[in-house]
């Protein structure tokens, strides 16, 4: 993972240029590398979580735009129907998440050029550190297509990643 | 409270007074959003046993000036995750105030916003003075928002705060710099911006500020850096009312209460040995969710005790220059030289990489630098990018990145503590009690059923413990054994299930049993067949505290074995090549399942090569008093116990020999040594405790009759099987794995709950 490179300061811009799929793209042991956003909602701050979810995507051989702190649904919006994603990791620790995790995904599936995009969320989404079952009740209904609750661990991600692989490859 | 309150209107001069008092200020790091509860926090503070300063923290969403969304979850009942300070009215935050906030009892506002307008107005209108923030460390950890834009709106939310002096009063800022991303930014730099966030508040009018600086992860290390940060403090600011505030640690925080405290102290010995003036707690809850009131009164009252053991038994010794003060003033040189306005010159570092955060996304962050922990913990430059420092430092170590390389970083100071926690238990030192995690009891449940079974994780589980099940079944009857189905409910049950509630069942007006376990139909099956097994479903309802222990359900399954005429060895054994058979099977197929979970196949490397060794349960119980645990020679090896006994091993281990009392009337007493059973334990390794029990079984109708008296039963209730006795069953023996328990070993899960399909954690409603 690059945070930046030597040429080019203000990284956090340069990533939110869009990545497309191109011949060359080295594909994962499961099948092509899949190209992911990954961001958190609007009042959430926190960014060591943003960087390790894509170093763990990229060490599956994924492609990934790292949209940085306090991403506003509009912009996340508008990057996934300007790059049109395979996958959207939505990440938030700051006790927010559900709430904010709900509107954003309400605004995303309204658009019907992103009904059908996959898109998780996890992390700490209630104040009291995970939001609980009827909070992810709410959001699968709400349109995620999964939740990762803190707690439900790394692993169970790695393996929803390595299944939509495959699912993206047949 | 404070000793030091008197007469102020300055929060930087009631912690000169206190300072000067020889007591070190403590204060929380606080916020919700009712008013009410947001006021009995401000009290439990005041009235903690401490020097104390109140503390509002803002939301989320006020920090990032949505206060509509705020006020639309004030309306809908949602918890915030601290105080809107915008959204409610002056009124109502006057009210939260009145009679608690003083003189005697400064509050602080800490939010996090670098277009902090609104919130200065907000706090001044409601009669507050100090707050929090910076230019720079409002904006790079915390938003999005062009550092640019940041500096003009602190210019004006200075002037807007200096402004109060007019009114005769001395308005506090304190500079969130030497915090910044709270992990992995090498001292220097953090003092750097504490310098230099604290001469732009100068500039823009204010006196009275305070330098911070975020505890790190090497205690040597740290004192150095609040050393020079006091020398350069004392340099560039000499003519402002300034002091030190040290905040306790800002990163991944431990996860036990103990290891908590433990790190909340060396917190408060640093600021007492840097001469700081206040210091900022950390509670036991911080790895977890957002603190509790009386949390955070442990937290204060903990802390002014250390503090004040601090000061009786000062640490000797030499702080020893390495550098970091020259570092840090070459930083603050190369800035204010860049222009005489501080705004553009913290803007043009930025820009030009003079100044740059490790691993900071923002935009405006050049991201060039990269820093690392060493062997000992010290924090170091692996990559200085534009950094004016070259001349200083070479850096060292590797750049590259990896996501378990970030997260040991990330997690070292968790990990440090925790650990020394745990190293303090097993000698004796404290309790097992204040160890447990804080949080387990929130650990999360399964998600819904359908969310639950549709998940890969539990799907792939699933698969292994079929694989188990059918490999089980293979060895068993390969070996002769019959295959019976066990029935679920009975007169009576196994009533060797210690602390579990049985379930009653109406059978025709018979008040009957689900089974607790299938043992008393296991001896009397063995009258039709020589050597039988089972799948039983168990039902025991265990105790509520046994829902956060990973490793107990109120439902799962057995595979349940006896068989006629064997000894104890026999029976050890066959359960040694069963559980041989089936790791080696669950290894071969499916292929990958086991990587799929991120369990590395090759711990089974010594399991599959080696036997499994044998130990008395006297041999365990002093093994365990040798480490310190205080394990009871007469009971069952406590789960503390088991669990240090389990991490130490690499391979299962089995446990024999338990003192009679211990378990139920069919275990056999031997004969040469009364008193003790014929029956032993399989303990998995790496933590993951017991596997399975078994025994040589009591068959004499007077020896059961006698045992079932000494455990208090009534041997009454026992009528069926105590005729079958009579008539004569085959002395054997047998055991039981817990099939769902073997699974999580197999899988490497950390629940057992995630090895089952409708998992029945105790207490919890589910399918
Ligand atoms: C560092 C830190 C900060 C830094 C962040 C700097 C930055 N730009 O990143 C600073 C100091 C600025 C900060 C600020 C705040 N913080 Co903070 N912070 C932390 C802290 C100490 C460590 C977080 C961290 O770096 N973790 C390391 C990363 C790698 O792990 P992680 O984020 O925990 O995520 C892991 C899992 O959750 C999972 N995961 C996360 N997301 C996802 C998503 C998917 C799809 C998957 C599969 C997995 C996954 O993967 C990670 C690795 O296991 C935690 C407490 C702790 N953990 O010790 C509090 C904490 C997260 N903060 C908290 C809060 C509330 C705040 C504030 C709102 C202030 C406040 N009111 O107290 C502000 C944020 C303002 C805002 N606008 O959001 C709370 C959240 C409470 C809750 N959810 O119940 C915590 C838990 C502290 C507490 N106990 O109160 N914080």
């Amino acid at each position: 993972m690059d945070l930046a490179t030597e040429e080019s300061p203000g990284d956090a811009r340069r990533a939110a240029v869009p990545v497309r799929r191109h011949p060359g793209t080295p594909d994962t042991p499961y099948g092509p590398s899949l190209s992911v956003v990954v961001t958190t909602v609007a009042s959430d701050a926190h960014t060591w979580n943003l960087v390790f979810l894509q170093l763990v995507l990229e060490e599956l051989g994924h492609r990934v735009v790292n949209l940085g702190a306090c991403v506003p649904d509009e912009l996340l919006v508008a990057q996934c129907l300007g790059t049109r994603p395979d996958l959207v990791v939505v990440s938030s620790v700051n006790g927010h998440g559900f709430h904010d995790g709900l509107r954003l995904i309400g605004r995303i599936r309204a658009c019907p050029e992103l009904a059908d995009t996959r898109v998780v969320i996890g992390g700490k989404l209630g104040i009291n550190g995970v939001g609980g079952r009827e909070c992810r009740d709410q959001l699968r209904a709400a349109g995620f297509d999964a939740i990762f609750e803190e707690g439900t661990g790394i692993l169970e991600f790695r393996s929803f990643a390595k299944q939509l692989t495959m699912s993206v490859s047949t | 409270m404070s000793a030091a309150a008197g007469s102020t209107r300055s929060f930087g001069e009631f912690v000169a007074r206190a300072h000067r008092a020889g007591e070190l200020v403590v204060q929380p790091r606080m916020g919700v959003s009712s008013p009410k509860a947001m006021r009995d926090g401000l009290l439990a503070t005041k009235q903690a046993n401490a020097t104390t300063v109140g503390t509002i923290t803002l939301d989320s969403y006020t920090r990032m000036g949505d206060d509509e969304t705020a006020r639309a979850a004030l309306a809908s009942g949602a918890d915030l995750n601290g105080y809107p300070i915008v959204a409610h009215d002056v009124a109502t935050t006057r009210a939260v105030l009145d009679g608690v906030a003083g003189a005697d009892f400064p509050v602080q506002v800490r939010h996090g916003s670098p277009c902090p307008e609104d919130i200065f107005r907000a706090l001044m209108a409601a009669g507050m003075h100090a707050t929090e923030g910076g230019p720079a460390s409002y904006c790079l950890p915390y938003s999005r928002t062009p550092l640019c834009t940041s500096i003009q709106h602190w210019v004006r939310s200075c002037a807007l705060l200096a402004r109060l002096r007019e009114t005769g009063i001395e308005p506090h800022l304190e500079t969130f710099g030497g915090c910044m991303l709270g992990q992995l930014c090498p001292p220097s730099l953090l003092i750097a911006l504490s310098v230099l966030e604290c001469l732009f508040f100068r500039q823009h009018g204010l006196r009275s500020v305070s330098l911070s600086y975020a505890q790190q992860t090497n205690a040597d290390q740290d004192r150095e850096a609040v050393r020079a940060l006091h020398r350069l403090a004392a340099e560039r600011l000499p003519d402002v009312d300034s002091h030190v505030v040290i905040y306790a640690y800002m990163g991944v925080y431990p996860r036990t209460s103990d290891g908590a405290a433990r790190l909340l102290t060396e917190a408060a010995r640093l600021a007492v040995q840097g001469g700081a003036a206040r210091l900022i707690v950390k509670t036991a809850a911080e790895a977890y969710r957002i603190p509790t009131f009386a949390e955070n009164v442990e937290a204060l009252e903990t802390a002014a005790a250390a503090a004040a053991a601090e000061r009786r038994a000062p640490l000797v010794g030499e702080v020893e220059d390495t550098g970091i003060y020259a570092e840090a003033k070459a930083l603050v040189d190369a800035v204010v030289d860049l222009d005489p306005d501080l705004g553009t010159a913290l803007a043009t570092a930025f820009r030009s990489g003079y100044l740059d955060i490790p691993y900071c996304l923002h935009p405006d962050n050049a991201g060039r630098t990269r820093s690392y922990l060493d062997g000992t913990g010290w924090l170091r430059w692996s990559r200085l990018g534009s950094l004016p420092i070259g001349h200083l430092v070479r850096p060292t170590g590797s750049t590259e990145l990896t996501a378990t390389g970030l997260l040991a970083s990330l997690s070292y100071v968790e990990h440090k503590f925790d650990d020394a926690s745990l190293d303090e238990y097993l000698k004796g030192a404290r309790p097992m009690a204040q160890i447990h995690d804080t949080g387990t009891a929130r650990r999360p449940l399964p998600g819904s059923p359908g969310e639950h079974l549709s998940s890969p994780v539990t799907r792939t589980v699933l698969t292994i413990q079929h694989r188990i099940l059918t490999a089980a079944r293979d060895f068993l009857c390969g070996q002769g054994f019959i295959e019976l189905l066990a029935p679920l409910i009975g007169p009576v049950t196994d009533p060797g299930a210690r602390g579990a509630k049985q379930v009653d069942v109406d059978y025709y007006g018979h008040r009957y049993k689900l089974m607790t376990s299938a043992i008393l139909y296991k001896q009397a099956s063995l009258t039709a067949f020589e050597k039988i097994f089972f799948i039983a479903p168990c039902v025991r309802l265990e105790p509520l505290e046994t829902a956060s222990t990973s490793r107990h359900l109120a439902e799962f399954h057995q595979i349940d074995v006896e068989v006629a005429g064997a000894s104890r060895e026999h029976i050890m054994e066959l359960a040694e090549q069963l559980v041989g058979h089936v790791v080696q099977e669950v290894l071969a197929h499916p292929r990958g399942a086991l990587e799929r979970l991120g369990r590395d196949p090759s711990v089974f490397a010594d399991l599959l090569t080696q036997s499994f060794e044998r130990r008395s349960h006297a041999d365990a119980v002093s093994d365990l008093r040798a480490m310190g645990h205080p394990q009871n020679p007469d009971a069952e090896i406590d789960w503390a116990g088991e669990a240090i006994l389990s991490r130490k091993a690499s391979k299962p281990f089995f446990i024999t020999d338990y003192p009679k009392g211990s378990r139920g009337f069919y275990d056999r007493e031997s004969l040469d040594r009364p008193g003790y059973l014929r029956n032993f334990d399989l303990i998995a390794p790496e933590g993951y405790g017991e596997l399975a029990s078994g025994s040589e079984r009591e068959h004499d109708y007077g020896t059961i009759i006698a045992r079932i008296r000494e455990t208090g039963e009534n041997p009454a209730k026992y009528g069926w099987y105590l005729q079958m006795v009579r008539d004569g069953i085959p002395a054997s023996a047998g055991f039981g794995i817990g099939l769902e328990r073997l699974t999580r070993y197999l899988a490497g899960l950390d629940s057992v709950w995630q090895a089952s399909a409708y998992p029945k954690i105790p207490g919890v409603v589910a399918p």
